[in-house]
């Protein structure tokens, strides 16, 4: 084909729709690939988007976006081997509009998005894999896609944690199990009304619930479940670094005991599974951000390592429509300017450096190496588990005191550790 | 590994286990012309292939009785990451052909 | 001369699954059935050196209009589309009335192509219906088409034997599944098929009179699977079982 498209998005997830919607609300002839059967049809999440930090780039879109509950509700759970402690937050700020965060499923969501971005103007394309990149004087000049070549001035490359496009233009190389977790869930099948009473909730209100400690082994990790509308996703993120390395139990081992614990066990009761995802998150913070352009190549969102874990959450898909909704714009002005140098690409960069997304991953550069401690999975968990219960239990006979039962806890070589890791956890 | 705890058998709160193999096969695959990952000849009984047995959440890649790890195709979840944990001088890794594999409906 | 495909917009049924014994259809993609692609398939590979046009004919919901692309990527020339809400669930002699109607629209259409079943119902119905409204000759079961001059030579497999037949055109063929490849279409193909031309009439615009429905659906189950949940310990002894219940060793 002779027709030359002004860009060419490699994957239809919410980095490679926000810049096709972006880029063909204002005009330019834009192409996106989706390997998938549908946009959305490899794509997964744990669950939530929080839509605050994007809200104002895509004033249109939310409205009528599919988008499951609003999150009324947030929960963390400490669990240690035989108790737990939970830490429940509500608030006015959580239960009135604007909702900061729903929980989302993303092959309904994206599927949805892809339309907007349809109606928009942008051509997409499914059931078609990006093969290469044409490269020509070092330059990326288009695709090369189920046996088509197919020319842009731009390739943005939105192709998800494991970005091979970005690898093949040798600006990132493979990724490393340190900078890495995986990401398993169940979609869990459950009447509405049994959401709603078991998680106590009104209408349109939704549910996060953290669970940390005993569920990962020790790893650097944790469990989440947030409802949707007619299903709940439960699942947890793991340290791939500490699952490989410590060889003790499955990825899918840690799924079943999660499901098992007590405390999760009942919340799912009666569900059915109807699906079981998982995917690679990029979590290794600022420091192993990927370079974001080369001379004809934006990278936006997994693919350029935009995921941030901080412990409490873990976000990529604001960050994805952001680097998206960017990366469009810088596209817009090299088109203006008829430059699509790297020189000219690097506004991307420095609208992403401006904004909360690279922001926010210089606040938490610290987080990936402060949170990469063993101590926070395993032994505070069963810390603050065997201090509740030495507070909570009558004995038999007679109780002690509570003072002197406290300070049992509270020897000075354990004091000098958590004053360590309070230390460190201050970086954060 | 039977790490099981929390949780005594016949407890009114145990639904009814779902088997991996189960699990998967609740999920939408679309047949692919060929293996879309494969372990690189040679490479065997790398001992970097033995993190795949831990890190694979769809459980594809087992240890035989002579310390070779075997691996099906089947039930992938294209998740990366054996590519990430072994690395890919180990396996050839590329997504599967479009429209084939995994069809999350959820996601 | 005009080919025309007839083709169905059916669920993706892979992508269907169960849910109380009942179907769910809830988002899943449309696609066209298999046995219909084989018949464009064999309708391209006719048309290849001649000066054919193949028109893909479809009557359904207006959801039709964007399914369709894939069979004008995938080699139909233009597009016949009669687009109504109400014919989602019509049943087999309605969708025949409409497709006759809109065929005796077209001209010059000298042979008719159906899938020997649809990829949902496979009720096998349509096509022989449509030959008798328009008082056309049918070949059923065909697994290879030949066409000269007037006249098409077409091998029917039946289950012992394979007929050899010619029939005199214009004529309706129904192919069976899998006889062919049915080329996937490359992103180029893709993105010209959406400038194809395509006529979209309504069923205002043919004219008929659909009648009511004459076929009652009572029941729509997934089929009960019982295990007998024996457990075996060795090989001989699962042997053994399946010798006893008669399903190997006959």
């Amino acid at each position: 084909m002779d027709e030359k498209f002004d860009a060419i998005i490699v994957g239809g997830g919410l980095a490679g729709l926000a810049s096709a919607y972006t880029l063909a609300q204002n005009g330019l002839e834009v192409l996106l690939l989706e390997r998938g059967d549908y946009s959305g049809a490899k794509n997964v999440t744990g669950g939530r988007l929080y839509v605050s930090p994007v809200r104002d780039l895509f004033p249109d879109l939310w409205k009528k976006a599919p988008l499951e509950r609003f999150i009324a509700h947030e929960e963390v759970a400490m669990l240690a081997g035989e108790r737990s402690l939970t830490l429940r937050y509500s608030g006015n700020e959580l239960a009135n509009e604007p909702y900061q965060s729903y929980s989302i499923l993303r092959a309904k969501f994206d599927r949805w998005f892809a339309k907007q971005a349809e109606r928009k103007g942008a051509a997409i394309i499914t059931k078609t894999k990006v093969d290469d990149l044409i490269i020509e004087n070092g330059k990326v000049t288009g695709v090369l896609a189920a046996g088509d070549e197919l020319k842009a001035d731009v390739v943005i490359a939105c192709d998800g944690a494991m970005s091979l496009i970005s690898e093949r233009m040798g600006i990132r190389s493979p990724g490393l199990p340190k900078d890495h977790a995986v990401g398993f869930k169940e979609i869990i099948e459950l009447d509405p009304n049994v959401i709603e009473d078991r998680f106590g909730l009104a209408d349109g209100e939704g549910a996060a619930r953290l669970f940390m400690g005993e569920v990962t082994k020790g790893k650097f990790g944790g469990g989440f479940l947030y409802t949707n509308k007619e299903s709940i996703s439960l699942g947890m993120v793991v340290s791939i670094k500490d699952l490989m390395e410590d060889q003790d139990v499955t990825a899918p081992e840690l799924m079943d005991n999660f499901k098992l614990r007590p405390e999760v066990a009942k919340l799912i009761r009666g569900g059915q599974t109807a699906e079981y995802s998982a995917h690679v998150i990029p979590e290794g913070g600022y420091k192993a951000l990927s370079k974001l352009f080369a001379d004809g190549l934006l990278v936006a969102g997994d693919a350029a390592g935009l995921a941030l874990n901080i412990g409490v959450t873990v976000r990529g898909m604001e960050y994805a429509l952001a680097s998206g909704y960017y990366a469009a714009q810088a596209v817009i002005a090299a088109k203006e300017a008829n430059d699509f140098t790297a020189s000219k690409l690097s506004l991307y960069e420095k609208l992403l450096n401006d904004s909360f997304v690279i922001k926010d991953f210089k606040n938490f550069k610290e987080a990936p190496q402060v949170l990469d401690n063993p101590r926070f999975f395993n032994h505070y968990p069963e810390f603050v588990g065997n201090m509740m219960k030495d507070i909570y239990e009558i004995p038999a006979g007679s109780k002690d005191r509570l003072y002197p039962t406290m300070k049992k806890y509270m020897k000075f070589g354990e004091l000098w550790a958590m004053l360590g890791d309070l230390r460190k956890v201050m970086k954060i | 590994m039977g790490y099981v705890r929390g949780l005594k058998k016949g407890d009114e709160n145990m639904s009814e286990p779902l088997g991996l193999k189960a699990k998967l096969g609740l999920n939408v695959f679309k047949e692919d012309k060929e293996r879309h990952i494969e372990i690189k000849a040679g490479f065997e009984k790398d001992p970097r292939l033995i993190r795949a047995v831990y890190v694979c959440p769809a459980g594809l890649y087992s240890l035989n009785d002579n310390g070779e790890v075997e691996f099906t195709i089947d039930g992938c979840l294209e998740c990366g990451t054996c590519r990430i944990a072994c690395g890919p001088e180990v396996l050839e890794w590329k997504y599967p052909t479009g429209g084939s594999g995994v069809q999350f409906r959820f996601g | 001369m005009n080919i025309v495909v007839a083709m169905k917009q059916i669920p993706d049924l892979q992508q269907i699954r169960i849910r109380n014994r009942q179907p769910v259809f809830d988002d899943v993609p449309l696609t066209i059935g298999d046995i219909d692609k084989n018949a464009l398939e064999a309708a391209v590979n006719l048309k290849e050196g001649t000066d054919a046009n193949i028109i893909v004919l479809s009557a359904g919901n207006e959801d039709v209009e964007d399914t369709i692309k894939e069979a004008l990527a995938a080699g139909a020339d233009e597009a016949f589309l009669i687009l109504d809400d109400d014919l989602e669930d019509a049943e087999s002699s309605q969708i025949a009335t409409i497709l006759a109607a809109g065929l005796k629209k077209m001209d010059d259409v000298s042979l008719i192509l159906f899938g020997e079943g649809s990829g949902d119902n496979y009720s096998g119905q349509v096509g022989s219906r449509v030959a008798e409204l328009m008082d056309l000759p049918q070949v059923g079961y065909v697994s290879t088409i030949e066409v000269n001059g007037n006249v098409a030579k077409v091998t029917r497999s039946l289950e012992d034997v394979e007929e050899v037949i010619e029939v005199e055109l214009p004529a309706v063929i129904s192919v069976m599944a899998g006889i062919n490849e049915p080329r996937i279409p490359s992103v180029t193909q893709i993105l010209k098929a959406g400038k194809k031309p395509k006529e979209v009439l309504e069923l205002d615009d043919i004219e008929i009179d659909l009648g009511a429905a004459t076929i009652e659906t009572n029941s729509n189950l997934a089929p009960e699977s019982d295990r007998k949940k024996i457990v075996v310990k060795s090989v001989d002894e699962l042997v053994e079982k399946l010798t006893a219940e008669n399903l190997i060793g006959r």
